[in-house]
């Protein structure tokens, strides 16, 4: 019936859904990571090319078409690129006492270094195989069902982000309620100097988190390779708008209303703007322009700056009682 | 005091001795250089500026199109040393990345480094944004790709090799329509290539007693699939018979292969500018079965049957293994064009350069056909082929010439899908 109000609206709710993956898949690690180390990682967008590129790589040079290949491979190279960022950068610079926005500022300098440096990779790779991976088509896995169920299409992305977004909410949960590693997560996040006189390890701590979370958006990235139709070494920086976004929604604190920044993010993008285009005649070249308005919104409407309570007053008081 | 005296004329006496020796030793040194030079004179070296899409939007053409100026400057090299000139050209390729402001920079750094002609860049919204700078700066640019009707400008620096899409349009117009599609939807990049391009298409369209409904999409996303999900629904509430598709590589491979998953979108037909011709990502299984299944053509500048262009294509495959894509002939005509009239100039300047450019086109034919210049700048004499997505070569699918427009018809030379 909604079909006659606004033709083809199904397969913008379709899109709405498997957008709604993706953003959970980018934003909860983002939250997750600033939470326990206070970093406000712009290199996040790295872990998304970067885990998409292994997937490329894998599918190009080698010519395997395996994703629970790939996202093994993926979650270690991300995972350890997270690290690597913590311990030579981000660790150093908190020792000297850098301000978080310095922090800031050097994970800037990593995001654009992590991808000129993909460049390079991608340009070797080119002279050895003479395939092109600035630009790349969509990968078709062989071991990813897809079919119909009741009519609904079940496309290979939307049958591995789901099973992968499914299990990262499940495992996150387990990991954050129910094991020491998860309730030292949280005490680290809560009040780092505490936990650190309660004996909790906390640098090992924070590289186990940047571990987790840079690994999760590689698996991410992997996934996207048999979603999106041509993936660039751009892919992850024109998405990190709408993770931050997602991400502001939650406050970068809440995981919950991060997931629900993440559906509302994802059906804006979707159906509002069929609607919009249906009813209005609004052009389809506004979207990025919803997305920017929800950004402001939020930060208006529930100020200090997001709704999950507040960024900038926490994250100033941590810094000056130092 | 005395003996200071005798001590500064024996320094004096001592550095006229030592300067006499000094000249001495340069005479003969310096004579001995001179004599070499007269025995082999140096070589003059010229060198061309290419300022190519190696990433964006365009960059699976363009890494085929770096391999084709490397051809084509040896080929050039060759040809100039039988003629007996004792010049080289030289190629200086820097990338754009599909991008006004790159390809800016790209111009301004070739001309402080005394270029004067250009090859690139490759889409006409680049091409524009650089135009004043070459106009002013008298540097001759001379674009392969560049199709938008609104740059066919006279008395200026910038040249195109290639005809301008008042003809593509008219020809994807009349493919579309002889094929039975009455009523279509334009989905294009909104920018000066698309606007354009859709605007001719759709009067031409128009003009043959069909109906054209325009959507316009964003360039430069990182994804398209909620552009196609509208496209379906724009094509269901109107009740098209067609789509066709003004795009390039990144954003062509990426709209199809989101529409390969609707089913409304794979029941109608699909016809596609020349932009994505020649790009992998089309080649992916994906869009493979889907041009199968709505009988996707494409239209693109070409001179089918030409003897020049099948020995160019084999070149490029023996050589570098790949077959020339979407405006490679006229890339490698534009830089055999550059050289050409560089020397005819017989001065390295923009100026001379220009009218020796429009000279030489009129007597040079090669794989793209005869180069003549009309007053714009634009190819005078240009043909179109027709082009699909086949099953078969190493990567599964293909791109195949299967047909041409004539006189106002589409002649097709074989069945492209069964």
């Amino acid at each position: 019936m909604g079909e006659r109000l606004i033709p083809g609206i199904q397969q913008a709710v379709m899109n709405a859904f498997q957008y709604t993956l993706f953003y959970l898949i980018f934003s909860l690690p983002l939250t997750l990571s600033y939470r326990t180390t206070k970093v406000i990682n712009f290199a996040h967008a790295n872990f998304i090319t970067y885990g998409a590129y292994v997937a490329i790589f894998l599918h190009g040079v080698l010519g395997l078409n395996n994703m629970s290949l790939a996202v093994v491979i993926a979650f270690l190279v991300t995972g350890a690129i997270a690290v690597i960022n913590n311990v030579f950068v981000f660790t150093p610079l908190q020792k000297r006492g850098s301000s978080p926005a310095i922090i800031m500022i050097s994970s800037m300098g990593l995001w654009i270094a992590y991808k000129y440096l993909l460049y390079m990779i991608t340009d070797v790779a080119h002279y050895y195989t003479t395939k092109n991976f600035v630009s790349y088509g969509r990968i078709t896995y062989s071991d990813v069902p897809r079919g119909s169920i009741g009519g609904i299409e079940f496309s290979q992305a939307l049958v591995a982000s789901l099973v992968a977004a499914l299990l990262i909410v499940a495992l996150l949960y387990l990991l954050l309620e129910k094991t020491k590693i998860g309730r030292a997560m949280r005490a680290v996040a809560d009040n780092p100097l505490l936990a650190e006189i309660s004996g909790i390890p906390r640098s090992l701590i924070v590289n186990l988190t940047w571990l987790v979370c840079g690994g999760i958006v590689g698996i991410g990235g992997v996934i996207w390779t048999s979603f999106s139709g041509a993936i660039t070494p751009e892919v992850g920086d024109s998405m990190i708008l709408q993770v931050f976004t997602v991400g502001f929604i939650g406050g970068l604190i809440s995981l919950l209303r991060t997931g629900i920044g993440a559906a509302l993010i994802a059906t804006i993008e979707n159906v509002g703007i069929a609607i919009l285009n249906t009813y209005f005649g609004t052009p389809v070249s506004f979207r990025p322009f919803l997305t920017f308005a929800t950004l402001i919104t939020t930060l208006i409407a529930f100020p200090p700056l997001g709704a999950g309570g507040g960024l900038p007053y926490r994250f100033l008081r941590r810094g000056s009682k130092k | 005091m005395a003996f200071d005296t005798k001590t500064i004329a024996l320094i004096v006496i001592a550095l006229i001795i030592g300067l006499a020796i000094g000249y001495g030793v340069a005479a003969v040194m310096g004579g001995g250089a001179a004599t070499t030079v007269t025995v082999t004179p140096e070589k003059k070296v010229y060198t061309i500026g290419f300022t190519l899409p190696l990433s964006g939007e365009l960059s699976s053409i363009g890494k085929i199109w770096e391999k084709v100026v490397k051809l084509a400057i040896e080929d050039l090299n060759k040809e100039v040393q039988a003629y007996g000139f004792n010049v080289e050209f030289r190629s200086v390729i820097l990338d754009d990345g599909t991008t006004e402001e790159k390809a800016l920079q790209n111009v301004q750094s070739f001309a402080q480094q005394g270029i004067k002609v250009i090859i690139g860049p490759a889409a006409s919204a680049q091409v524009k944004a650089v135009k004043s700078y070459v106009d002013s700066n008298k540097i001759v640019l001379i674009s392969p790709s560049s199709t938008a009707p609104t740059l066919a400008i006279p008395n200026d620096y910038v040249f195109r090799t290639v005809g301008s899409d008042a003809g593509q349009a008219k020809v994807l117009a009349t493919l579309a329509y002889q094929e039975g599609a009455r009523k279509v939807v334009i989905f294009f990049r909104n920018d000066e290539y698309g606007n354009a391009f859709a605007d001719f298409l759709k009067n031409y369209f128009e003009g043959m007693g069909g109906t054209a409904v325009k959507l316009p999409y964003q360039t430069g996303l990182s994804d398209y699939a909620s552009e196609v999900a509208t496209l379906a629904s724009k094509v269901q509430s109107e009740g098209a018979d067609a789509v066709v598709l003004i795009a390039f590589d990144t954003d062509g491979a990426n709209i199809l292969s989101h529409a390969a998953e609707s089913d409304t979108l794979s029941s109608v037909r699909w016809f596609v500018s020349e932009g994505p011709h020649g790009a992998e990502e089309l080649l992916s299984s994906t869009v493979g079965r889907f041009a199968s299944r709505v009988r996707l053509f494409g239209t693109r500048p070409l001179f089918i049957a030409n003897p020049l262009y099948e020995d160019f294509k084999s070149k490029m495959v023996q050589k570098f293994g790949v077959e020339p894509g979407v405006f490679s002939e006229n890339l490698y005509d534009a830089v055999k064009l550059a050289g050409w009239a560089i020397l005819r100039a017989g001065t390295y300047d923009g100026e001379a350069i220009r009218t020796a450019l429009i000279e030489v086109a009129k007597t040079y034919y090669g794989p793209s056909g005869w180069t003549i210049f009309d007053n714009a700048g634009d190819k005078a004499q240009q043909d179109y082929g027709v082009w699909a997505i086949i099953p078969g070569g190493p990567k599964g699918y293909q791109f195949k010439d299967v047909g041409l427009y004539e006189r106002g018809t589409i002649i097709f030379l074989e069945q492209a899908y069964s």
